[in-house]
């Protein structure tokens, strides 16, 4: 079973992120895999893992530093990894990306090809969608358990709306994953020693065989307008005194103001 | 209270590797989803979390400057920094480590031979063995080179008799690595456990490094076979050499220990309000947090130093005396302020600080007190030996 996962480097959430003139302010950043990409990775290894053969390929389109995400990855456990990095894919959105992954991909033996269901800072979730279908394969998206798993085919549990749906799909397939499904593992020391060994490709945008023409500002169909930090949320209200007294004022705010009932 | 980090006052992570902090972000993810939640309870039942012995193994963390034999292969600041993140935890939890790494494997690895090495080595680094080390005594504790343990040479071994005392993990080790007096000279010996006439005692009562089990170990002719001896290791400079090594691990723990607690006065003076302000912003407070950032930058910078010595092979035992002394002493200043400013608080064991400061007792005192370090460098400076 080989199968590639889409990862995606992000900004650590976690610390301080600030907004300025429109951009964020880079400086004390720190860069982490998308939480969720960490538990496809996880994923994939348990899938070879369970299945006893098979390799974990990571690919990830980014900058440079994009490939300390992989490298993270490889100590993780993954097997090798691809790095496209070419100032040509900056401004792409995700339209963009899944039209690239899907050269990229194109030729690329695999069954399965696994990513988070959204990415941490985009929250957008689109991109695997979009590739499944670019690429003419079955997906199944924001998978919160797997079943069964056979050479040709997969069974899971996928979480929708009205409760959790058990699908079928043959392979190869495109899978985005719930955090519910795993927690991802840490990396070994002994992880990140053999990581540097392991294969590590990186491509242009020629090298990567996609249309310049497919990506960046020229491939985009959708643009982000603003960029504005969020509201601060205001300070809560605290009553204190008489308890009939002051149910009464917060009843009379919920109902007045709120307008709970309206 | 908000995500562990680091302080980098001086922008030091920007010296480090992406390997390196790559490390130092895994230990310090697995201290927090693995080490915290169980220290409250082995704290207080002075226990060591077992389940964590092969945890610790999984993830590399035994002799992981060591190459080969199973071992991670880390770099020296690689390995300081996992230092320094597990004691982040518990100067106990580090111990625990730096015994199996530094004093256990390190002395097998340079001193034993290639037999040892491949019958010990792999195991102790998968945390199946346990080791301990022996050399503290009753009567020779800073000064070692005085030892009454003796072993003599009888057909076939070594008969070994004496005792020794405040050995961490001592009555849970498999092997234990002692060292004793052949001919009026230092050897180390391997000791497996269950060997006739070796007995263990654990050492109840401790008000520090409570998370760590501490043993004497009782040798009344026990005869050890003579694979058993340390070929390459004769005189003191054999159980020095491997205290250099726990000395370095703990000129790097200890700035993880200052850490936590500053992380933690710092959490707690911004939120606690007294006087109608948070505590943070009186100037009392703010200068014992300045004076913690001051010193941990600097000792963030020493173990660093002698990091990046030590990947080059020139890292001398008189420098290391003064990261070992500086960095264990700061750290003990930095959780004895911490415990004035939580208040009560600082007391419990709800909050980590209390639990750091007792810990950081024997930290000051065991692989060289801070006395002794002062007259290593006054020794080495005036090329005068104050010891005795
Ligand atoms: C929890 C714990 C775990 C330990 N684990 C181990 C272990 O695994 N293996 C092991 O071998 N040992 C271990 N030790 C022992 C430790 O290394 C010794 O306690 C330490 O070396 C000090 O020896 P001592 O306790 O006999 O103190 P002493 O040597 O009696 O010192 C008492 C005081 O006198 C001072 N002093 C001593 N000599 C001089 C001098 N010449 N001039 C001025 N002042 C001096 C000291 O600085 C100290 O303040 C451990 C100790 C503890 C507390």
């Amino acid at each position: 079973m080989n199968i590639i996962v889409l990862i995606k480097q992000v900004v650590d959430v976690e610390l301080n992120i600030r907004v300025k003139d429109g951009a964020l302010v880079e400086d004390g950043l720190n860069y982490v895999i998308s939480s969720w990409d960490e538990i496809a990775i996880e994923t994939a290894l348990q899938i070879v893992e369970s299945v006893g053969d098979g390799e974990v390929t990571l690919v990830t389109i980014g900058p440079d530093q994009a490939a300390e995400a992989l490298r993270k990855g490889l100590a993780m456990g993954a097997h090798k990894a691809i790095h496209v990095s070419d100032a040509g894919f900056d401004g792409s959105d995700s339209f963009a990306y899944a039209k690239a992954f899907a050269k990229i991909l194109g030729d690329r033996d695999c069954d399965l090809i696994i990513a988070g269901k959204q990415a941490q800072d985009t929250d957008a979730g689109l991109t695997a969608g979009m590739l499944a279908e670019f690429m003419d394969l079955p997906q199944a998206t924001n998978v919160t358990k797997l079943g069964q798993i056979a050479a040709d085919k997969l069974t899971l549990h996928r979480g929708g709306d009205n409760g959790s749906e058990v699908i079928e799909l043959s392979l190869p397939a495109v899978l985005t994953v719930n955090d519910s499904l795993y927690e991802a593992r840490l990396a070994s020391l002994r992880g990140i020693m053999q990581a540097k060994k392991k294969p590590l490709e990186t491509l242009d945008l020629a090298g990567s065989g996609v249309d310049a023409a497919t990506v960046g500002i020229a491939g985009r169909q959708t643009v982000i307008d603003q960029l504005v930090e969020p509201e601060a949320r205001q300070a809560g209200q605290k009553f204190e005194g008489d308890e009939e007294e002051t149910t009464k004022q917060v009843l009379d705010l919920l109902v007045n103001e709120a307008k709970i009932f309206a | 209270m908000p995500p562990y980090e680091s302080l980098n006052y001086l922008d030091i992570d920007s010296l480090l590797s992406e390997e390196e902090r790559l490390t130092r972000q895994t230990v310090r993810d697995f201290v927090t989803r693995q080490v915290l939640p169980v220290l409250q309870d082995a704290h207080r039942t002075e226990t060591f979390p077992e389940q964590l012995i092969s945890e610790f193994g999984k993830m590399g963390f035994y002799g992981a400057n060591l190459d080969g034999y199973g071992c991670a292969g880390l770099s020296e600041v690689q390995y300081g920094l996992l230092m320094q993140e597990l004691e982040r935890g518990d100067s106990g939890i580090r111990s625990f480590c730096s015994v199996q790494g530094a004093l256990v494997m390190w002395p097998i690895y340079t001193y034993g031979s290639e037999a040892q090495k491949e019958k010990y080595l792999p195991r102790l680094a998968t945390g199946e063995l346990i080791g301990c080390f022996g050399l503290t005594e009753p009567d020779y504790g800073s000064n070692p080179s005085g030892m009454l343990t003796k072993a003599e040479k009888v057909p076939g071994g070594y008969r070994i008799n004496g005792n020794k005392m405040w050995i961490t993990n001592g009555s849970i080790a498999d092997i234990s690595v002692v060292w004793a007096k052949l001919d009026g000279k230092a050897r180390g010996f391997i000791v497996e456990k269950g060997t006739k006439g070796f007995s263990t005692r654990l050492m109840k009562g401790k008000f520090s490094l409570r998370v760590s089990l501490t043993s004497e170990l009782h040798f009344e002719d026990c005869v050890v076979p003579e694979d058993n001896i340390l070929p390459d290791a004769e005189g003191m400079k054999g159980p020095l050499s491997c205290l250099t090594q726990a000395r370095y691990g703990i000129a790097w723990g200890a700035v993880g220990a200052a850490n936590m607690v500053y992380h933690t006065a710092l959490d707690y003076t911004k939120n606690r309000i007294m006087f109608d302000k948070p505590l943070a912003a009186y100037q009392l407070i703010q200068a014992k947090l300045a004076k913690m950032v001051q010193e941990i930058s600097k000792a963030q910078l020493l173990a660093l130093q002698l990091g990046r010595l030590k990947e080059k092979k020139r890292l001398q035992p008189h420098q290391v005396s003064l990261g070992k002394m500086n960095n264990v002493r700061m750290a003990l200043d930095c959780a004895r302020d911490a415990r004035d400013m939580l208040g009560a608080n600082g007391i419990i064991d709800e909050y980590p600080v209390i639990r750091h400061l007792l810990n950081l007792e024997t930290v000051n005192t065991y692989e060289g007190t801070e006395d002794i370090h002062l007259l290593i460098i006054g020794n080495e400076v005036t090329g005068l030996p104050a010891f005795r």
